[in-house]
This record gives C-alpha cells, sequence and structure tokens, in this order.
C-alpha cells in the first residue's frame, strides 16, 4: 500500500495554551514543516505565545472567545486572509470544569461549563463550515471526555456537555460526509495535564487504581489520535469517539 | 450589473461544477425545480453547498431555511434574488 504524504495544511487549535491544545500543536508541527498553526487563546496565553516565538512563519496566536460567535468569525476571517486562505482542520479543544453534585451546583456554574464545553464546538463548527465546504473538505476533531461515556459523580455539567459534544460530533459527521469533511471526537481518560494537577494526592491514587494500565495518560498519546483522525489515512473515519483511558471502559 | 442570461448561464455552471451532477449546465431549464419530483433531484445536503457557494460568490446571503426555500426553487429564482440585492 503506498502511504500518502500529508500536504501542507492550516489547523486551528483552540484551548491551545493548555497542556494538551501545546501537545496537539507540537503533533502538527511535527508532522509537516508546511504545517501552519493557528492556536486559538483567550484568558491566558503565555504558552502559546512561547510556542508561536519558537515557530515563527508556522504557528500564529490568535484570540478567540469559543463563547462567542463574533470571536469565531473574527478569528476565522483573520485565518482565511492569511496567505494560505485555507482553514483544513479545527480542533475543538477548548474547555472547562468546575465540579459540584448537582445539589450543590450553582446554575451559573451548569450554564458556564456547558457555554465553553458544547456551545463552543456548536459555533466552532458553524463558524468554519463555510470555508470547508467551499474547499469540498475539512476535518474537524472535537475533544470530548471519557466523562461522556461514562459520567461520574460531580460532574454532572461537565459530563452533559461532553456527551453533547459526541452526540453534536455523530449528527454533523452524517450532514457533511459527502462534502469530503470527516468529524470526529477523542474522549479522553485521566491525563497528566491541569485537570489532574488539580486533584490531590488521595483522588489521583483513587483515579489511578480505576485504570487498567495503573498509569495517567499523556497528552501526547491524546495529540497522536487527534494528528491521526486529520491525516489522509482516516478518510473514511467520521462520527466517531474515540477513548483513549488506559482500558478504564 | 450582471446581464441576466449571462448569470443563468453561471449559476447552471456553478450548479454543475459544486455538486458535481452528471448533465452538462445548458441542460438545465431556467425554470425548472432543483428540488423535488421532475427536478434536479437535489437534497438538503446539496442546498447546503449551494447556499455557501452563492454567498461566496455573489454575497447573497440565505438566514434560514424558509428563506432557502423560496430561493433555491430553480435557476430564475436564484438569479432574480442576486438581481435585487445586487447594489
Amino acid at each position: 500500500m503506498t502511504m500518502k504524504t500529508v500536504s501542507a495544511r492550516t489547523i486551528l487549535i483552540t484551548g491551545a495554551n493548555g497542556h494538551l491544545g501545546r501537545a496537539i500543536a507540537e503533533a502538527f508541527l511535527e508532522e509537516s514543516p508546511e504545517n501552519r498553526l493557528w492556536l486559538g487563546v483567550h484568558r491566558r496565553r503565555e504558552h502559546a505565545d512561547k510556542l508561536a516565538a519558537a515557530q515563527a512563519g508556522r504557528c500564529r496566536v490568535v484570540s478567540l472567545d469559543v463563547t462567542q460567535p463574533e470571536s469565531w468569525q473574527a478569528a476565522v476571517t483573520e485565518i482565511l486572509g492569511a496567505p494560505s486562505r485555507r482553514l483544513d482542520v479545527l480542533v475543538n479543544n477548548a474547555g472547562a470544569h468546575d465540579d459540584a453534585f448537582l445539589a450543590q451546583m450553582k446554575p451559573a456554574s451548569w450554564r458556564d461549563i456547558l457555554a465553553v464545553n458544547l456551545d463552543g464546538v456548536f459555533h466552532g463548527c458553524r463558524a468554519v463550515l463555510p470555508a470547508m465546504i467551499s474547499q469540498h473538505g475539512g476535518r474537524i476533531i472535537n475533544i470530548a471526555s471519557l466523562s461522556a461515556l461514562l459520567a461520574p459523580p460531580g460532574q454532572t455539567n461537565y459530563a452533559a456537555a461532553k456527551a453533547g459534544v459526541v452526540s453534536l460530533t455523530q449528527s454533523l459527521a452524517k450532514e457533511v460526509a459527502r462534502i469530503g469533511i470527516t468529524v470526529n471526537a477523542v474522549c479522553p481518560g485521566y491525563l497528566d495535564s491541569e485537570m489532574l494537577a488539580e486533584m490531590d494526592e488521595a483522588a489521583r491514587q483513587r483515579a489511578l487504581a480505576q485504570i487498567p494500565m495503573r498509569r495517567f495518560g499523556k497528552p501526547e498519546e491524546v495529540a497522536a489520535a487527534v494528528r491521526f483522525l486529520a491525516c489522509p489515512q482516516a478518510a473514511y473515519i467520521t462520527g466517531s469517539a474515540l477513548k483513549i483511558d488506559g482500558g478504564i471502559l | 450589473m450582471t446581464n441576466p442570461d449571462e448569470l443563468k448561464a453561471q449559476i447552471k455552471r456553478m450548479l454543475v461544477e459544486n455538486l458535481m451532477l452528471q448533465i452538462k449546465p445548458e441542460d438545465i431549464g431556467d425554470d425548472q425545480p432543483l428540488f423535488g419530483p421532475g427536478g434536479l433531484g437535489l437534497d438538503s445536503v446539496d442546498a447546503l453547498q449551494l447556499v455557501v457557494a452563492l454567498d461566496k460568490n455573489y454575497g447573497l446571503k440565505i438566514p434560514d431555511a424558509d428563506a432557502a426555500r423560496g430561493i433555491l426553487q430553480s435557476v430564475n429564482s436564484i438569479v432574480h434574488a442576486i438581481t435585487i440585492t445586487e447594489p
């Protein structure tokens, strides 16, 4: 079998200041020297700025509040105004959590978590689809969570949002399949990233005990799956939700 | 303002090229329905691509499904919509 080479692509990654977002960016930078990356950032941008400075000419930072359709329009307009005039891959990675039992959960927490994790994906897909439809092709990869498939207590907002992302992925995949656009989700379990750093040692040990591999996942392992779903060899995969969890589910 | 006959020809070429129709542009009738029986047999995914192409090529905004039903009836209805929104 002759492997198709990966040609130059323009890729937008949201939540690119975080550990997973940066790992995804590094994976696409490694994939091809021709790839052009846009790092979507909102409140914090120090790590994304550092990466863009180190990869000048290949990486740019763009301000993007994923909860605001106007912010998406401005970002996509800026990207399509760049020399490549394309947008080939969108990775909806921006996310947030605010865990509490539902009985104690403030309505604002419910709304905020749905806004970032689910509304953000909706607005993002709406913003990039006209360009991808015009190009007759594109890749959308949504970062969901194992919580979408195996909802834990204390995450009704986050789990509902991520389950919504999986359903959105499946439905949208069917809508645009014929146009050459694939839409997939990945569902990471416990990753050695910011979320894990917030857990105390006892909680970390309880989490570890649930994982058959007896280790936490690495952001780079999720990034590799994202890069694969965006590569030419994955053209027939759409509407999937790939769990990356060390065997929990 | 674009000549109406030239605009019709452009729209027919756009239909064939964007939707990869297996017919020649000149075989599409000006009033031939784009959807439904007796028409070109387009479906909702074709409509989605048409909406994007009309916005990109002619700046024609089709904001919702109701507007799409009115505008995307035929080549003539599309040309009419473009003509009345031209500056």
